[in-house]
């Protein structure tokens, strides 16, 4: 019975250890944002002395913050629901027998073996002739349909039995109602995964903004983060907040439902 | 059942169209486009010309271009398999029926969906000389007495930049783990005991056979992430110092978009697909297919 404890001793001790290596960088941030302390005094302290919010106040006036937080939210608004409708009604679709719908899906799963990255330039002249650069439709538009997201649907639908749709069917319902009406109602985990799967995705975008955004005023946090990173090299405290300020809805969004959280991000393992 | 018939047929084409449409427009025609634009030369002015293979010389030739090759296998073979190692390890404790193993889970998890940008912000000032964190840590310690400016020392910056995506990318890699493990029967590990098996002989036996989709799914979207990175060292590094830190995807970037050289940059781009395809098929050969496939942890 001792040696059991012993191990189980020996386990917590690990867990714990790792969980303080990978949460000390954030926390350090958090402190500093409210803080600023530990880039000019040595030893820095473990807990914030006399903590503040200027550099946060700082963070709205120096920059556009509210500007940027609001491209931010419209563009993943726009890629959410878009992904929800498009996602849904193309699994809605797979669940006819129609000719060519093998290979249709042989499609899907080799499109998925394509990389954004291996596409940007192209991508950018299309969204360049479409006279896209610098506006909301361009940000959102290569995300606003994936494909995992079409099959997390698919697998939810696939278990709903085919009776149902029938039954609606006989009682005069138009086919394209029952997707909205019966499947998406009963399909709420999936629903769940394609928000969080989304969201994450359009929230933490960079490469894309950074290629077609030139216009300051159109920037998304991210970029806006990486652009505040080359004006003010030197100016921590306020830096650390503006991070903060960026992953805040994140970790609120991961910490309000941890479980579908993880589950739905596990379910993304390849962005595509 | 269901007969096609003209109503249903349209309700069809209807709801696939949108997302076709997205993925013709955003994938299909861009991986065509940038194949033609790597037999180009175009400076994003006036009409490309067609220069057959020499931006596939100029590659050749060009140092950077192998540095930047160099360094995205390095950053994969120096990350992933550290990764994956440590994972195997958690999640096989966070498996074990400990109290408070959930907030293990979660905190482990946690950096993984966090902004890249943000993270590379973090990290930038944990490594500096002079007010990092980390540099605090190692004079304290006495290990060293002067800072060392990780990342703009030319030995220790893709060193430092693939710790981060460890440090990221780990609890994705401790999850996954975790949905393989609680997929192994119970009743083996029982069979086992009875049999008078010793723990490492259960690891050995049972849990590590059993695991082999779950860790090659890992292995595969770490090479895939290792090949596609670009926010972590764009913001920590843009490559440098020299191109110590320059990896395919920030190389293809920079020709691209800051020296408009679009031919060689889509060239890179092809070999870059390639290089993902192939390694794709052998991976998907290899497991008769289940690599890639959804795992839900649920």
């Amino acid at each position: 019975m001792n040696r059991k404890l012993l191990f189980r001793l020996i386990d917590h001790t690990i867990l714990i250890t790792v969980s303080v290596l990978i949460t000390i960088p954030l926390y350090w941030v958090l402190k500093t944002s409210l803080t600023g302390e530990n880039l000019f005094n040595y030893p820095p302290s473990l807990i914030p002395k006399d903590p503040h919010i200027y550099y946060f106040v700082d963070v709205y006036y120096w920059i556009p913050f509210l500007r940027f937080f609001f491209n931010s939210v419209f563009v993943s608004l726009i890629v959410v629901i878009a992904n929800l409708f498009f996602n849904s009604m193309a699994a809605f679709a797979l669940r006819y027998s129609f000719p060519g719908k093998k290979l249709l899906i042989l499609f899907y799963l080799s499109m998925m073996m394509i990389p954004f990255q291996t596409t940007i330039i192209p991508a950018f002249l299309i969204t360049k002739y479409m006279g896209l650069l610098n506006s909301y439709l361009g940000l959102s538009f290569p995300l606003a349909s994936t494909i995992i997201n079409i099959f997390v649907f698919k697998a939810a639908f696939d278990s709903i039995p085919g009776s149902l749709f029938d039954a609606a069917v006989m009682d005069g319902m138009k086919e394209h109602a029952i997707l909205f009406k019966i499947y998406l109602p009963l399909a709420k985990p999936a629903i769940a995964t394609n928000i969080i799967l989304t969201f994450v995705w359009s929230w933490n975008n960079f490469i894309w903004p950074l290629i077609i955004i030139s216009n300051k005023e159109m920037q998304t946090l991210p970029l806006g983060l990486s652009t505040f990173l080359s004006y003010f090299e030197n100016t921590s405290g306020q830096m650390y907040a503006f991070v903060i300020m960026v992953i805040a809805p994140i970790i609120l969004v991961f910490f309000m439902n941890q479980r579908r959280f993880i589950s739905g991000i596990i379910s993304g393992a390849i962005k595509g | 059942m269901s007969k096609v018939n003209r109503g249903r047929g349209l309700l069809i084409v209807l709801f696939l169209a949108p997302s076709l449409l997205i993925f013709a427009i955003y994938r299909i025609i861009p991986i065509l486009w940038n194949l033609i634009l790597s037999f180009q030369r175009w400076k994003l002015i006036g009409i490309p010309k067609f220069v057959g293979f020499s931006n596939y010389q100029s590659l050749i030739q060009d140092p950077v271009f192998w540095e930047s090759f160099k360094n995205t296998l390095y950053y994969f073979f120096g990350g992933t398999p550290i990764a994956i190692g440590v994972a195997l390890v958690l999640s096989l404790l966070v498996n074990k029926p400990l109290k408070g193993r959930n907030i293990y889970r979660a905190l482990i998890f946690l950096p993984y969906p966090i902004t890249p940008v943000a993270i590379a912000i973090i990290w930038k000032w944990l490594y500096d000389e002079k007010v990092g964190l980390i540099n605090f840590i190692l004079k304290s310690l006495g290990i060293t007495r002067e800072g060392i400016g990780f990342l703009s020392s030319f030995t220790w910056a893709l060193p430092a930049v693939i710790f981060t995506t460890v440090w990221q990318s780990l609890g994705y890699y401790v999850i996954l783990l975790l949905a393989g493990l609680q997929t192994i029967p119970e009743e083996l590990y029982e069979a086992a005991e009875i049999d008078g098996a010793s723990g490492m002989r259960k690891l050995q036996w049972i849990t590590l056979p059993l695991l082999k989709p779950s860790l090659f799914l890992c292995f595969i979207v770490g090479i895939i992430n290792s090949f596609t990175t670009f926010d972590v060292i764009y913001v920590m590094t843009n490559g440098g110092p020299g191109n110590a830190t320059e990896i395919l995807v920030t190389y293809i970037y920079k020709k691209a978009f800051t020296f408009n050289e679009i031919g060689p940059a889509a060239a890179m781009t092809v070999i870059l697909f390639l290089f993902l395809l192939l390694i794709t098929m052998v991976s998907n050969k290899i497991s008769g297919g289940e690599a890639g496939g959804v795992h839900y942890y649920e």
